[in-house]
């Protein structure tokens, strides 16, 4: 009784502290307080979101928001996006070449190469978005988007591999050899047997591939140079000194409406793939 | 469709982990032929269906199909289609698309190619399920979408590694008359791989035995089963009795052995001289009671147990001071005599019923089977 009723509060205090903060950073997205407060109840406003589209006059008469940058913002945004649609494609690239490679080629260096292939996922984001930094600057390319990309690749590719692997050694090897024992290509066994067993493999990983770039932080910041991010720069408003404005926890809920459903989108393809 | 000889000259295949699964082997399979290949599991004979198909390269020798070396071949490139032990359908395409994969590979047109799996379906009697996904179809129609769609690329070779083995016995022994069917109507050479003696006999024209990576016998199903010309072919074919001895003379055709039953007397294929190790073998439906017919082979033996199959009766008895097994078949005629339990009787068989060949490995019995795994 005494063990259940510990379990039951460990529980209970697990996901106070896990979703304590993020019910808080909701409530403080509609209160027309700032820096962001939850005891200081200044009113419901919806200010925070609509600044990203209200026109600049009232936006200027605004003591709070006519100190942020919106254009920046944006943009930043916009480099995210710029930054997701070349790592999800490379990344599913990298991680296909490598998930077939692993579990159709048995060699003895196969268990080698796992961890080479997924070390990056292990190894400190620092240090990745360093020698990114550090390997392209001496082959002369500045610090940028190509190199947030390159320095996210590295790592992300890890994902779609492993989804991928998981998902290739569930399919019969001997599917592929009838096919090319049927007279099929190398090739046309791939697209028309491998590819399309694969494919909702494919979709949970580049969602969970996109949500990994999006979100990176750490490598971002060491490889960005002086190009910034989604992450990057919400990270710089939120070392303000003076407190961060609320519009970052607007920012947030909409990143947790989103996170939620690409996470149930990927859990429904998860279902239809285990129902196929 | 016409079939093709295959020709396996001196083929030997060793895995690179230094096992070798195949001792050089010779071996033709005449074109239109329905050929198996019988022997216990790891014997090797799923890997010479491998080498034939083109899935592994043998380290020695060479593999013809219809006179051509197939030698740095890939499975797309020979004239052979394989049949897997798990049938490997495309479970994302309709049985039509299965069926057709083969004549899409080579970019015959869409038309064309379902217009043959229709005439394929319609052959394996599955005309009417074309739209089905292979998940919705029954084991044995499972069984005859693969042969269809093995069969739609008309090859002059097709190669089956145990595909019955999944269905259970009633579907067996039908799909055995059905896939002796198809094998006529189409001609084409079948190379059938089982560890089934009883699929091995109903179905083919001629039987190789095999055993640890060598051929031991290859013959017709009669030859096989009455005529085995080593101790392993006799033993796995079939239900045997073995007394193995040694050879202490020798009278015509006949040898004479001695074994821990007395001398006993049997045909003498293998040439056997005194003094050689030999196995006596001689098959339970062989063996009958000593009614004063004056049988040139008798013991006593014990009963330990009587079995009623219907047809037969199966006796289990023991012979000798070291109560070797010994098995009689009897036909079921009514006029069976009835023996006591541990009741001691006298039992023969005639010396042309009885094989004397040389000693050498014997398959497991049923129980040592059981204790293996």
């Amino acid at each position: 009784m005494t063990a259940q009723r510990l379990l039951n509060l460990y529980t209970g205090a697990f996901l106070l502290f896990m979703f304590g903060p993020l019910i808080l950073m909701i409530i403080t997205s509609v209160n027309d307080a700032s820096p962001p407060s939850v005891t200081n109840w200044q009113g419901l406003t919806g200010k925070w979101y609509s600044f990203f589209w209200t026109d600049e006059t009232r936006l200027r008469a605004d003591p709070v928001l006519r100190s942020l940058d919106r254009d920046r913002f944006v943009g930043c945004f916009g480099n995210s996006l710029r930054v997701a649609a070349a790592v999800v494609p490379l990344s599913l690239l990298l991680g296909l070449a490598g998930a077939v490679f692993l579990t159709r080629w048995r060699s003895r260096a196969n268990s080698l190469l796992w961890w080479v292939l997924l070390s990056p996922m292990l190894a400190p984001g620092i240090v990745l978005g360093l020698s990114a930094l550090v390997f392209w600057g001496r082959l002369g390319i500045n610090a940028g988007l190509f190199t947030i990309i390159m320095a996210q690749v590295t790592f992300v590719a890890g994902y779609p591999m492993l989804i991928l692997m998981a998902r290739l050694q569930r399919q019969p090897v001997e599917l592929e050899e009838a096919a090319l024992d049927l007279g099929a290509t190398p090739l046309r066994v791939f697209t028309r047997i491998t590819l399309p067993f694969l494919l909702p493999a494919l979709a949970s990983a580049a969602v969970i591939s996109f949500l990994a770039s999006m979100e990176n932080y750490n490598t971002t910041m060491f490889a960005k140079g002086g190009s910034c991010t989604f992450a990057t720069e919400i990270g710089a408003m939120g070392r303000n000194p003076n407190g961060h404005p609320p519009v970052i926890n607007a920012v947030g809920t909409v990143i947790i409406l989103l996170t939620v459903s690409a996470t149930l989108a990927h859990t429904f393809l998860l279902r239809k793939e285990a129902r196929d | 469709m016409r079939g093709k000889d295959v020709t396996l000259d001196g083929v030997s295949i060793t895995y690179p982990n230094g096992f070798t699964a195949v001792h050089p082997t010779d071996l033709t399979v005449h074109a239109g032929e329905f050929f198996s290949i019988l022997g216990p599991s790891g014997c090797g004979k799923t890997t010479i269906l491998r080498a034939v198909s083109g899935f592994v390269e043998p380290t020695g020798g060479r593999i013809l199909i219809g006179g051509d070396d197939q030698q740095g071949k890939t499975p797309n490139a020979r004239p052979t289609a394989l049949i897997f032990q798990n049938l490997a359908l495309f479970p994302l395409m309709s049985v039509r698309d299965n069926v057709a994969f083969g004549l899409e590979a080579r970019g015959i047109s869409k038309r064309d190619r379902l217009a043959k799996a229709e005439e394929l379906l319609a052959l394996v009697a599955l005309g009417d399920q074309g739209d089905k996904k292979p998940t919705e179809l029954s084991g044995g129609q499972r069984q005859r979408v693969a042969i269809a769609r093995a069969l739609a690329v008309e090859p002059a070779v097709l190669l089956l590694d145990e595909p019955l083995s999944a269905l259970d016995l009633k579907l067996r022994q039908h799909m055995r008359a059905e896939l002796r069917a198809i094998q006529q109507k189409t001609g084409v050479t079948f190379i059938y791989i089982t560890h089934d003696q009883g699929e091995a006999l109903t179905m083919s024209d001629r039987i190789a035995v095999m055993n640890a990576g060598r051929i031991e016998q290859v013959g017709t199903g009669d030859e096989i089963y009455s005529s085995p010309t080593t101790a392993f072919a006799a033993s796995f074919v079939g239900e045997v009795n073995q007394f193995p001895g040694r050879v202490s003379g020798l009278d015509g055709d006949m040898a004479l052995i001695d074994t821990a039953l007395g001398r006993m007397r049997g045909r003498n294929p293998r040439d056997l001289k005194p003094g050689d190790d030999a196995i006596l073998f001689v098959r339970p439906e062989n063996l009958g009671f000593e009614t004063g017919a004056g049988l040139a082979n008798q013991l006593d033996a014990r009963l330990e147990r009587r079995d009623l199959e219907g047809a037969f009766i199966n006796l289990q008895m023991r012979a000798g001071q070291a109560g070797l097994p010994v098995a009689m078949h009897l036909t079921n005629t009514g006029a069976v005599p009835t023996i006591a339990p541990d009741a001691t009787t006298r039992i023969g068989f005639t010396c042309d019923s009885a094989l004397v060949l040389p000693d050498g490995p014997v398959a497991r019995t049923g129980r040592e089977e059981m204790a293996a795994q």
